[in-house]
């Protein structure tokens, strides 16, 4: 049997899984559909803004007290946090993805990572240096805002507003939604070094409907490559660094990000000086885009394959249409099939669904606001003129996006009188109750923190 | 569930969040720009089609209005395989496949249909024409000769891999073995399928004798074509009568409550869902009864097997040391289903055999789909991450010397020929291996083994 039947394949489910599949334990992913990772810009945003705060989050472990006292970041505390990203950013470099800090002083701090992990270790005695540890970097977002976020991927590392390079942002003539010019003028008004510049797509591709999936793929071949590398280096004036849309390959992006920056470098002589020394820093970087976002198929491509390697099968296009539960335990699930359902059993569930947005919660035109799998208790307004505040970007957000599923400091879901409402449930990410992981700026976070919690909580009860 | 009201194909379209998972996944936009992608497709394009007529129904059933100009469905949409991969994935449960399926269907009402399509959509007529005479129909069609005129004539691909017929049919062959075949209280009903009657009456043989071996009677009713190849090129008219036939002829069975079992992933996924759905038969009650009782073979035997009431008298399929690595990929129509991988859950019960999974996402094949001249390299390209996985596995097991790849398994048949197309490799249905591991079944010779 089943140690662990995770339902949902987001970040949350799929790393939750890594972790039990870790842990010793037998487990297996259902979801409906694939993952909402396909969706996320492809960092780790781990708490960019609290309530009515004007400024964005510098330090995210100094900020925690100032959220609300359910908020499951305070569930979890610093240390189990930090530990949790620590284990994602061991995973993550296995799958050839590295995550790394978006430090300002990246250079003077000792390699973050490692030292977060031993200090883990030392047991609560040992106070984790939350001055180094929490603060947050600030990205080029593909507004030309700044944009806070915690761990960003490599092809994302040059794109921090730390960093006093002038930028050009090279957008695909042709190319819909990346806008250089909107970015380039944004970045301008914050009186930073700005300018934008436009590569002939045409030169590589007769089409005229480009998603960023297809120019990654196109880019994944290295005649196409070659070319677009030379086009870049037309557009970059020396010293410079190049922002571009996040379309550098699905496969080995790496490799093309490397010879993007060599191609620049050869051609600067500034960085070109043998011992021009701490010039480690890439002169190139990828800005998000709308979905389908390669860096998101990126992340979710290193979560299956290390899913793959410990045994665990994720199966996709099964949606829970019933389950049965007495005596405080859930026995089964069943998955709509195309006739009979399909029944699932397992010794632990854990509910990763994500929140309106990702099917976890449904939310109806009359206002009825729903739990979809277990029909749990939840904390989001049943009144829908309760749900959102008369204004749009209200400070203190709206409440039907901070509704959710209340949980205990086990992450299991809490009924009315804040008993757990089975012994054999958890539920992690975007569907739990007292976070706004839009407006917070804490979707990644969230899920990759809240899944790793509760994952343990199971493989520490079994 | 909440979105269960939004699964009916004509409105499922307004649960499209425009994520563009579909597009990511969708294996022939990859590869070609014939197609635009389901986005654009289905749930974009449909709003479009036929506005204030979201059913697509009328006095005179489903599809037969005539369109105004502007609301025919682009030609593109033919390009779509109907892998369902975009169902697979789609979070919000939008039946994108159906709404191509439904388009394409527009066309060719509007436009008729072509002879090779027509001819593709008969394979059920072409083979009992051919097992008349198997060894002459089979000089006709795969000399190099009348491939050229093939292709030349009719646009049937000069390479895809056509199948062979089999010198006797599944029927003939039970009429010869009558005598020996199981006689029980327990009963269930077999579904061959067209390919498994002309041209691999050994996987249905397969099926038999396992199913015999867990001392059930297996009952083989008269039956007809699923109808899933007309349905795939827009002939949904032919595909109702069939569909109804089968309905008729089985309603004996169905109503004494045997299961229907198939070893075919496509016709089974057609008598369940693809029929009533296309077809709008969901309410009529003998289909429903049928879609109730139509099972995969393993989803069948993964119930046996979570009941404990498997024989465990299985041995491994090869007599050498060396474990035997099997690439398995799980079908596009076998994923439809939505019933998981049964056949990893019984496979991995054969000793000694090292189970390998096939992550792609299609073979490229997809029923008639790769046959056509101008969607035969579409195909091959959709099909080149399968192949590649299947020539990876065998690379790694050079290294560590475990032995070489002889084999691979997949369910559905046309995969099967593709996949053997692709690789060079021969493919087997899991049952045949199945029913290899019990001693039933010679897995080289492709026969029952002496004394079955």
């Amino acid at each position: 049997m089943l140690d662990l039947l995770v339902i949902g394949a987001g970040l949350t489910g799929l790393f939750a899984a890594y972790t039990a599949a870790r842990a010793g334990l037998r487990v297996r992913v259902i979801a409906h559909g694939a993952g909402a990772t396909h969706w996320h810009a492809g960092t780790i945003d781990l708490l960019g803004y609290v309530q009515n705060g004007e400024e964005a989050v510098a330090n995210w472990a100094q900020a925690l007290p100032e959220l609300p006292p359910a908020h499951p970041y305070r569930l979890l505390g610093v240390e189990t946090i930090a530990t949790a990203l620590g284990e994602f950013q061991r995973l993550t470099a296995a799958a050839g993805l590295p995550y790394e800090r978006l430090d300002p002083d990246k250079d003077i701090l000792a390699s973050s990572a490692s030292e977060k992990r031993t200090s883990q270790k030392e047991g609560p005695g040992q106070q984790v240096d939350q001055v180094k540890l929490g603060r947050n970097g600030q990205l080029i977002s593909p507004v030309g805002a700044a944009r806070p976020v915690y761990l960003a991927p490599t092809a994302q590392q040059a794109g921090t507003l730390h960093d006093d390079r002038p930028v050009a942002i090279a957008g695909l003539a042709g190319m819909p939604d990346f806008y250089p010019e909107l970015i380039a003028e944004n970045l301008q008004k914050q009186g930073r070094p700005a300018r934008s510049a436009s590569l002939p797509l045409r030169q590589l591709t007769d089409r005229r409907d480009h998603s960023p999936l297809q120019l990654a793929r196109l880019l994944d071949q290295p005649a196409a490559q070659a070319q677009f590398a030379e086009m870049v280096v037309d557009v970059t004036a020396a010293g410079e660094r190049v922002g571009l849309p996040a379309v550098l390959g699905l496969n080995a992006h790496l490799r093309f990000l490397t010879k993007l920056h060599e191609a620049i470098a050869s051609r600067d002589p500034r960085t070109s000086q043998p011992d021009g020394g701490r010039e480690a820093r890439l002169a190139v970087f990828e800005i998000p885009t709308l979905p389908p976002s390669v860096p998101g198929l990126r992340l979710d491509a290193a979560l299956r394959t290390q899913l793959q390697r410990l045994g665990v099968r994720v199966e996709i296009g099964m949606e829970v249409c019933a389950f049965h539960a007495s005596g405080g335990r859930i026995h089964w699930v069943e998955t709509e099939t195309g006739s009979r359902p399909l029944r699932h059993t397992a010794r632990n569930y854990l509910l990763a669904t994500g929140g309106i947005l990702g099917g976890g919660i449904w939310a109806d035109r009359r206002g009825r606001v729903k739990e979809t799998v277990f029909d749990l208790p939840l904390t989001a307004p049943q009144t829908r003129s309760q749900w959102l505040r008369p204004l749009f970007l209200d400070r203190r957000g709206h409440p039907i996006f901070q509704g959710g599923v209340p949980v205990d400091n086990f992450l299991r879901p809490l009924d009315q009188a804040g008993a757990p409402v089975y012994d054999n449930l958890w539920a992690a990410g975007a569907i739990l109750a007292h976070t706004d992981p839009i407006r917070e700026r804490s979707r990644e976070g969230i899920a990759i923190t809240t899944g790793y919690a509760a994952a343990n909580a199971v493989a520490s009860g079994q | 569930m909440q979105t269960a009201p939004m699964h009916s194909v004509g409105t499922s379209l307004n649960a499209c969040i425009k994520c563009n998972i579909c597009t990511s996944y969708c294996p022939v936009s990859e590869v070609t720009d014939s197609f635009p992608g389901p986005k654009y497709a289905a749930p974009q394009s449909e709003r479009f089609r036929d506005f204030g007529h979201p059913h697509y129904e009328d006095a005179y059933g489903p599809i037969s209005r005539p369109l105004a100009v502007g609301q025919m469905p682009d030609a593109s949409v033919d390009y779509c395989s109907g892998c369902r991969v975009c169902n697979e994935v789609c979070p919000t449960g939008v039946r994108i496949a159906e709404i191509n399926a439904r388009a394409r269907a527009r066309i060719v009402a509007a436009h008729g249909l072509s002879l090779r399509n027509r001819l593709l959509g008969r394979n059920e007529l072409l083979g009992r024409v051919g097992s008349i005479a198997p060894a002459i129909a089979n000089f006709i069609l795969h000399n190099p000769v009348s491939r050229k005129l093939a292709a030349a004539l009719f646009g049937v691909a000069e390479k895809a891999p056509l199948p062979r017929w089999h010198h006797e049919t599944l029927n003939r062959w039970l009429a010869r073995t009558r005598a020996q075949r199981l006689r029980s209280e327990r009963k269930v009903v077999y579904f061959h399928g067209c390919a498994t009657q002309y041209y691999e009456p050994y996987v249905g043989m397969a099926a038999i004798l396992v199913l015999e071996h867990l001392g059930y009677e297996v009952v083989v009713p008269p039956q007809n074509c699923c109808g899933l190849p007309m349905l795939s090129n827009g002939e949904f008219g032919a595909a109702e009568d069939h569909h109804r036939r089968n309905v008729d002829r089985l309603a004996e069975y169905v109503d004494a409550g045997y299961p229907v079992i198939g070893t075919s992933t496509s016709c089974t996924l057609t008598l369940k869902e693809e029929a009533p759905e296309l077809l709008d038969l969901e309410r009529d009650p003998g289909t429903r009864a049928l879609k109730l009782a139509t099972w995969d073979i393993f989803e069948w035997l993964r119930e046996r097997l979570d009941q404990g009431q498997l024989p465990s008298d299985l041995r491994p399929v090869n007599q050498t040391d060396q474990p035997f690595i099997l690439p398995y990929h799980a079908p596009c129509q076998l994923r439809a289903h939505r019933i998981g991988k049964p056949a990893l859950d019984l496979l991995a019960q054969i000793p000694g055999l090292d189970l390998r999974e096939s992550h792609a996402r299609c073979c490229g094949i997809a029923g008639t789909y790769g046959y056509k001249t101008e969607k035969y390299q579409i195909a091959m390209d959709v099909g080149a991450e399968l192949f590649d996985y299947v020539a990876a596995q065998a690379d790694e097991s050079d290294l560590s010397s475990n032995g070489s790849v002889s084999l691979t398994a997949c369910d559905s048949e046309t995969c099967r020929w593709q996949l053997e197309h692709g690789t060079g490799l021969p493919s087997r249905h899991p049952i045949e291996l199945l029913a290899a591991a019990y001693g039933l079944y010679d897995l080289q010779a492709r026969r029952p083994a002496a004394g079955n």
